[in-house]
C-alpha cells in the first residue's frame, strides 16, 4: 500500500467548530425580513372524501395572512419519481396525516391557532391498512388509474400495487426440483422512522428579482431543483437553493415534503415563509421506512448446498409512492433475498402496495434491514433443522469470486469468507458459552458502493491556501473533511491549508448530491481530479516564474499579476456500480431474562471489508451509529398503528436507543484497497445496520429456543414465546 | 415584561404568557444554538442550564426564567476559546450532523462541573436525557472521557 499523509490520518470533525459552538445555521434557523410561518392542517381520517372545507373563521383571526386549501392550488401532482401525490388534499385523504389546508400566519402561535379555526366536513370512505390485504380481490382502491400517474410502471398486477421489482437467476422451478428439502418461513417487519433529530425544516422566498430562494432540509439540491420546478412549473434557473448543513437524514430527507406548500404561501402573501414539521408531524407524516412481509422459500441438497430460493416481499407503502426516488419505485434493497450467498436459481419479487397508512420513503440503506432479517433469520432457521452449525451453513455458500449478485453484477474482491472468520474469532464463536439463557449469534450481508456524479472545483488563493467549492450538503457524515483531506492529500498541503466553500446550485450545473452510500466514492473523484489538474497548474506555473513549487502565494500572486486565477473543476460520474461490494458479518451474544422475556446484549461484534479508509474517526463513526440504528430496529423502534392512525407519536412514545443501550462493542477492519473511491476507498455509511436484527434474533434463539419472526424482538414477544414454548 | 440573563448579558423583554424559552432564545433573542427536536422535552436537543442547572427548554416557558440566568450553547465557549467539552467533542468524533450537540455539549458541561471524573457509567447516566441519531454514543462517552482528562482538575 502507497504511504500517504493525510488520507488515513484521524483528523478530528474541524469541519463542524460551528456545530459544537451553536453558530451552525440549519435550515430551521434561517430567518429573514419579514418572515411569516407556514403550518399545515392535517386529515383526521384515513380514507374519507372532503365534502367542504370552510376556511373563513381561520382567515378572520388576527395575524393569519392566508389559508390555501387545494383549490387555490394548481392541479399538479409531487414526487421523486413517480408522481402521484397532491400538494394540498383535493377532495380525498388517503392517510391520516395527509395535509389538506395549510395557513401563513405571522407566528408560529398564530398559526397553529388558526389550524383549529378551519372547519372540514369529511365523509367517510372504506378503508384498507393490511398489505395482504390491499391486494385481494374487492379490497377498497385507493387510487383510480395509477397507470395514468407520471413515472408509473406499467406491470400492476392489483390496481392497489405501485410497483414489482424482480431479481431472478437460472430457473427457479428446476432449482427446487434438484432439493433435497425446501423451507418456507415467514418474517414481518415495523413501521420504523429514520429517527433524525431535525424534522423537516425550510424556507422559501421570492426575491427582488422573482428567483425562488430555497433553504431546506434535504441532501439532493440539484434534483430538489428539479422537483421544484416540476411542481411549480417555474423554469429551473428561477429556482436557487442554498445549502445548509442538515440535522440527520439516513435516507429521509430527499423529498420535496412542505417546500411547495411553502412557496404558495411565499407567492400569495408576499413574504418568506419557514414551514418546520414538528416531531408529531414526522411521525405521523414523514416518509419512514416501508413495513414488510417478506416469504422466504429455500431448497438446498442434504450437504447445505443451497439450489433454489423464491422470495415474496410485500412493503406496506402507504397512501402514496411519491417518497420512493428510484426509477423502479421499489426498493432496491430486495435484490439482498439473496444474501451474501451464490444461489444458482433465484427468483425475488418485490411488491410496494397501496394501503390508507403513511407514505413510506427511504431509510438508511432501504428495504435491506428488512430483507436481510428475514433471509438471515431463514438461514439459522435451515442451519438447525440440518443440524449444521450456522457458521457452516453460511461457508458452504458464500459468494465468491466470479459469482452474480441477484441484479447480475459479477462480483471480484470478495472476502465474505475471511469476513465471517474475522467476526467469529473475534467473537470467540467456538468457546463455550458463559452461562445459560446466554446465546450467540451472527448474520451477514454486504452493500454496493455508490454511483453517482458531483462537481469539485478548487482554487489556489494568492495567500498559498486552496479553496475547495462543493454544493454536496453536510448531513452529518463529514464528508467535506473527506474531501479535504483527498484534495490536501494530492496537492501536498495540510489538512488547515484546504478550506472548504459550500456553493449552491447556481454555482454549478448537476450533482447527485448525497445518498446510497455515494459521497465518499463521487465527491472523493471529483476532488481528486480537481486537485490533479490544479496541481498541474501550479507546476506550470511555477516553472514559468521560476519558483518552487511550494511558494504557492508567490505562485497565485504571480498568476493574479497576470489576471489570472489558477482553478481546476472536475465532472466525476460514476454511472454502474463496479465489481466490488463490502462484505459485513455481525455476532450478537444476548442474555434473555426468563422472567420477563427481556434481551440484553452482551457483545456485538461487527466485522467490515472495507477499502482505503480516508478518516478513521468518521469511518468508525459510520459503523458505530448506524450499528445503533440497527440495534433499536432489532429491539426497540416501532411506530405503533392501528387502523392508520399511529399512537407513537412523541419521541416518549417511539423510542429510539439511548447512551444507555449500546452494548460492547469489537469492531473488526479488513482493509483491502481496492474500491472505486478515491485512493481506493469503498463505502461505510451503511454497511453495519442491516445484520443487526437478525444476529440478534438467532441469538436470541440460541439463548432460549424461542424463534421471533416479527420485529422488534420486544421482552413481551419473548416472554408469551417462552410461555407457549414450557405450556404443554 | 420578563428580564433573564442570558449567557452573561441581561435582557428585559415582553414575552406572552404562552412562549416557551426555546422560543425566546431562538426568535426573541437569535439565539438558535439550542434546537427543537422532538418538542416534548424526551431528546435533549433543546437543554440549557437554568441557574447551572440542566432543563429541556422546549417545555420549560419562557416567564419561569424571570430574573434568572440562562446558558446556552453559545455562552459555553471561553472567550474565542472552545471550552474543553466543545474541543473533545471535534478532536474525538463526538458528533455528526450537529442537531442534538448544543445540548449534549450543555449537558457535559454540566457534569463535568459537577462530576469532574466522571466513570463510564456516571457518563452515561448523566447522559441518558440527550438522544443522538449519528454517533451510536461511542463517541460522545469517549468525548466526555477526554475532555475530563483536558479539564483543569
Amino acid at each position: 500500500m502507497m504511504a500517504h499523509r493525510i488520507i488515513g490520518q484521524s483528523i478530528g470533525r474541524i469541519d463542524g467548530i460551528g456545530k459544537v459552538s451553536g453558530e451552525s445555521r440549519y435550515s430551521g434557523d434561517v430567518t429573514l425580513p419579514g418572515l411569516v410561518w407556514g403550518k399545515a392542517l392535517r386529515s383526521p381520517l384515513p380514507h374519507a372524501r372532503i365534502v367542504r372545507i370552510d376556511t373563513s373563521r381561520a382567515k378572520a383571526l388576527a395575524g393569519v395572512l392566508a389559508v390555501l386549501t387545494a383549490r387555490d392550488l394548481p392541479d399538479i401532482l409531487v414526487g421523486r419519481r413517480m408522481f402521484d401525490m397532491p400538494m394540498l388534499a383535493r377532495d380525498r385523504v388517503r392517510f391520516i396525516g395527509e395535509k389538506v389546508a395549510v395557513i401563513a400566519a405571522v407566528d408560529p402561535d398564530v398559526a397553529e391557532e388558526a389550524l383549529a379555526l378551519i372547519d372540514v366536513e369529511y365523509e367517510d370512505l372504506p378503508a384498507v391498512f393490511d398489505p395482504v390485504e390491499a391486494i385481494q380481490a374487492g379490497a377498497p382502491i385507493l387510487h383510480a388509474n395509477p397507470a395514468a400517474y407520471e413515472g408509473a410502471l406499467p406491470e400492476r398486477p392489483h390496481p392497489n400495487v405501485q410497483s414489482v421489482l424482480r431479481f431472478k437467476l437460472g430457473d427457479v422451478e428446476a432449482g427446487f426440483r434438484e432439493a433435497d428439502r425446501t423451507f418456507e418461513h415467514t418474517f414481518r417487519t415495523q413501521l420504523d422512522h429514520q429517527g433524525y433529530l431535525e424534522p423537516h425544516a425550510g424556507v422559501v422566498a421570492i426575491d427582488e428579482e422573482g428567483r425562488v430562494q430555497v433553504w431546506a432540509s434535504n441532501k439532493m439540491p440539484f434534483r430538489l431543483k428539479e422537483l421544484l420546478s416540476h411542481a411549480l412549473r417555474l423554469p429551473p434557473e428561477r429556482i436557487r437553493v442554498n445549502l445548509t448543513p442538515i440535522g440527520g437524514d439516513f435516507g429521509g430527507k430527499g423529498s420535496l415534503m412542505d417546500l411547495p406548500l411553502a412557496y404558495h404561501l411565499a407567492r400569495v402573501t408576499g413574504r418568506p415563509v419557514k414551514m418546520l414539521m414538528r416531531y408529531a408531524e414526522e411521525l405521523m407524516a414523514g416518509n419512514p421506512r416501508h413495513p414488510s412481509v417478506i416469504t422466504m422459500r429455500t431448497g438446498v441438497r442434504n450437504d447445505g448446498r443451497i439450489v433454489a430460493r423464491r422470495v415474496k416481499a410485500l412493503f406496506n407503502s402507504g397512501a402514496y409512492a411519491a417518497f420512493k426516488p428510484a426509477p423502479s419505485v421499489n426498493l432496491g434493497g430486495t435484490g439482498m433475498g439473496a444474501g451474501v450467498y451464490r444461489i444458482p436459481n433465484l427468483l425475488i419479487e418485490s411488491f410496494c402496495v397501496y394501503s390508507n397508512n403513511i407514505p413510506c420513503g427511504h431509510a438508511r440503506s432501504p428495504g435491506e434491514p428488512q430483507m436481510v432479517f428475514a433471509g438471515e433469520s431463514h438461514m439459522d432457521m435451515i442451519a438447525r433443522e440440518l443440524a449444521l452449525d450456522p457458521a457452516d451453513l453460511r461457508r458452504r455458500n458464500l459468494l465468491r469470486d466470479g459469482d452474480h449478485l441477484a441484479n447480475g453484477h459479477h462480483l471480484e474482491h470478495v472476502r465474505a469468507s475471511d469476513t465471517l472468520e474475522a467476526a467469529l474469532k473475534a467473537s470467540h464463536w467456538s468457546e463455550p458459552k458463559p452461562g445459560p439463557w446466554i446465546g450467540r449469534g451472527m448474520a451477514m450481508t454486504h452493500r454496493h458502493i455508490g454511483v453517482g456524479f458531483t462537481n469539485a472545483r478548487v482554487r489556489l488563493e494568492t495567500s498559498g491556501t486552496v479553496t475547495l467549492s462543493i454544493a454536496l450538503p453536510d448531513t452529518g457524515t463529514g464528508a467535506h473533511l473527506v474531501l479535504r483531506q483527498v484534495a490536501a492529500e494530492v496537492l501536498g498541503l495540510a489538512i488547515g491549508e484546504v478550506e472548504i466553500e459550500i456553493a449552491n446550485t447556481d454555482d454549478f450545473t448537476t450533482d447527485s448530491g448525497v445518498g446510497g452510500s455515494r459521497v465518499t466514492h463521487t465527491g472523493g473523484r471529483a476532488a481528486f481530479h480537481a486537485a490533479e489538474k490544479l496541481k498541474e497548474q501550479i507546476q506550470t506555473e511555477a516553472s514559468k516564474h521560476g519558483l518552487s513549487v511550494s511558494a504557492r502565494a508567490e505562485i497565485a500572486q504571480a498568476a493574479a499579476k497576470d489576471g489570472r486565477t489558477l482553478e481546476a473543476s472536475h465532472f466525476y460520474d460514476a454511472k454502474a456500480h463496479g465489481a466490488v461490494t463490502s462484505f459485513t458479518a455481525q455476532v450478537a451474544e444476548v442474555a434473555v431474562d426468563p422472567a420477563t422475556g427481556q434481551v440484553t446484549v452482551r457483545h456485538f461484534t461487527t466485522a467490515h471489508d472495507v477499502g482505503t479508509i480516508i478518516n478513521p474517526i468518521g469511518h468508525q463513526g459510520q459503523i458505530e451509529g448506524g450499528l445503533i440504528q440497527g440495534l433499536g430496529f432489532a429491539l426497540i423502534e416501532e411506530m405503533k398503528t392501528e387502523e392508520g392512525r399511529i399512537s407513537t407519536l412523541s419521541l416518549g412514545d417511539f423510542k429510539l436507543p439511548t447512551i444507555q443501550d449500546i452494548p460492547p462493542l469489537t469492531t473488526v477492519i479488513l482493509q483491502d484497497p481496492v474500491g472505486p473511491g478515491p485512493f481506493n476507498a469503498k463505502a461505510i455509511g451503511e454497511g453495519s445496520i442491516s445484520a443487526v436484527a437478525p444476529a440478534i434474533a438467532n441469538a436470541v434463539a440460541d439463548a432460549c429456543g424461542v424463534r421471533i419472526l416479527d420485529l422488534p424482538i420486544t421482552a413481551e414477544k419473548v416472554y408469551y414465546a417462552l410461555r407457549e414454548k414450557v405450556a404443554p | 415584561v420578563i428580564r433573564l440573563t442570558v449567557n452573561g448579558t441581561p435582557h428585559e423583554l415582553e414575552v406572552p404568557s404562552y412562549r416557551t424559552l426555546l422560543d425566546c432564545l431562538r426568535y426573541d433573542l437569535g439565539l438558535t444554538g439550542s434546537k427543537e427536536g422532538c418538542g416534548v422535552g424526551v431528546c435533549g436537543a433543546c437543554t440549557v442550564l437554568l441557574d447551572g442547572k440542566m432543563i429541556s427548554s422546549c417545555i420549560a416557558l419562557a416567564v419561569f426564567a424571570d430574573g434568572r440566568s440562562v446558558t446556552t450553547v453559545e455562552g459555553i465557549a471561553e472567550d474565542e476559546r472552545l471550552h474543553p467539552v466543545q474541543q473533545a467533542f471535534v478532536d474525538s468524533g463526538g458528533f455528526q450532523c450537529g442537531i442534538c450537540t448544543p445540548g449534549q455539549i450543555v449537558s457535559a458541561k454540566a457534569l463535568l462541573d459537577t462530576i469532574p471524573n466522571p466513570s463510564d457509567a456516571e457518563i452515561r447516566e448523566w447522559m441518558l436525557g440527550n438522544l443522538c441519531r449519528c454517533t451510536g454514543y461511542y463517541k460522545i462517552v469517549e468525548s466526555i472521557r477526554a475532555a475530563a482528562q483536558r479539564s483543569p482538575a
